[in-house]
């Protein structure tokens, strides 16, 4: 397996071959059901591992990251409340241990940009149908290549909203801003990628 | 104000139309400008089209085999660190060790030599081998296939 659709199949949490609910799963998990617990992480992994190298950029800080940010997951999963959404909860553990990482290294988040080429390097290649799909692609690797440019508090809400589609409320929850400034925030962002790319002498 | 076509509208609500983010009367107030704004309109459409190719990307995953093998924790990751050097330098001293009694156990300059010639090539033939299974091992782009 080397290639995954990135977002939507990641974002119910129990898609059509899997019913067994994140909820459910919970259960069982507190229960200490080991089957339910590695059956959570083989759905919210991979998630949690592309949200890391959005952040940082590179494949083998993010599986680590994903790694960690999983055991906490798995640490916490008792104050959990299961009424909610996964994949928020274990976005704010992979942001965390993000931004840990940045603080061992002695940086400022604000100051982090991941390696553009490092980034677009774990781009997967167009699969079927090259004709339409170089187009797409080329227009995917620019955008990439922007969005590791912009400053983290940017680039990290598009991402999540964008990439891993969450909702405003589930942003603002990650992020630990009032819902009412995620609207604004995500306009900024957006406006400043916009004018990277226009920096790049390319229009969308 | 709108940065780009001067009039009074909230321009980050058209972040919110591309999101389907807005409540009933925003998203009224929204279209009614669009209509009339063909800058705003513009705007939303690069938007989208962003938002669209950010959506759409897919990435390289790590495989199965990878989750397994990466250390939990930082001091499992340390320890294991500490654990690849230790082994390596245990196995130099004891069959460093061996083959210097071997050597002072031999009565002749001829035995030492078959010793050390003996040792010397397989030595090399194993070192020979490792070395290309290993480079085999990171490079091999079929090995998940065989499983």
């Amino acid at each position: 397996m080397v290639e995954q659709p990135a977002a939507a199949a990641f974002q119910s949490g129990a898609g059509a071959a899997d019913p067994v609910s994140d909820q459910a799963l919970i259960a069982q998990a507190r229960a200490g059901h080991e089957g339910a617990r590695d059956t959570l992480a083989i759905r919210h992994r991979q998630p949690a591992y592309l949200l890391a190298l959005q952040l940082l950029g590179n494949r083998e800080d993010a599986l680590d990251v994903a790694q960690d940010a999983m055991l906490r997951f798995f640490m916490t999963l008792d104050t959990f409340d299961a009424e909610r959404r996964v994949q928020p909860w274990l976005f704010t553990i992979v942001r965390n241990q993000v931004r840990d990482l940045w603080r061992k290294r002695q940086r400022r988040p604000g100051d982090w940009a991941p390696e553009a080429e490092s980034l677009t390097r774990q781009l997967a290649d167009p699969a079927a149908n090259p004709e339409v799909d170089l187009r797409r692609q080329q227009l995917r690797e620019r955008v990439w290549r922007a969005l590791a440019t912009l400053p983290t508090e940017k680039r990290e809400i598009i991402v999540l909203r964008d990439f891993h589609d969450l909702a405003y409320r589930e942003i603002a929850q990650v992020l630990a801003i009032p819902i009412g400034t995620v609207m604004s925030r995500l306009h900024g962002a957006r406006r400043l990628l916009r004018t990277r790319l226009e920096e790049g002498g390319r229009h969308v | 104000m709108s940065e780009d076509c001067g009039r009074t509208f909230d321009e980050e609500l058209l972040s919110g139309h591309v999101d389907g983010a807005l409540t009933q009367g925003d998203a009224q107030r929204v279209r009614l400008h669009l209509e009339e704004c063909a800058t705003c309109r513009a705007l939303v459409d690069e938007l989208a089209a962003v938002r669209d190719a950010t959506m759409s990307s897919t990435f390289d995953l790590p495989r199965d085999h990878e989750w397994s093998e990466a250390p939990r924790t930082g001091a499992s990751r340390m320890l294991r660190g500490l654990g690849w050097p230790i082994i390596v330098a245990w196995i130099v001293v004891v069959v460093g060790y061996g083959i210097w009694e071997a050597l002072q156990e031999a009565e002749n300059l001829i035995e030492r030599l078959i010793l050390v010639g003996g040792v010397s090539g397989i030595g090399l033939l194993f070192l020979s081998a490792l070395l290309d299974r290993l480079k085999a091992m990171t490079t091999d782009r079929y090995r998940e296939v065989h499983k």
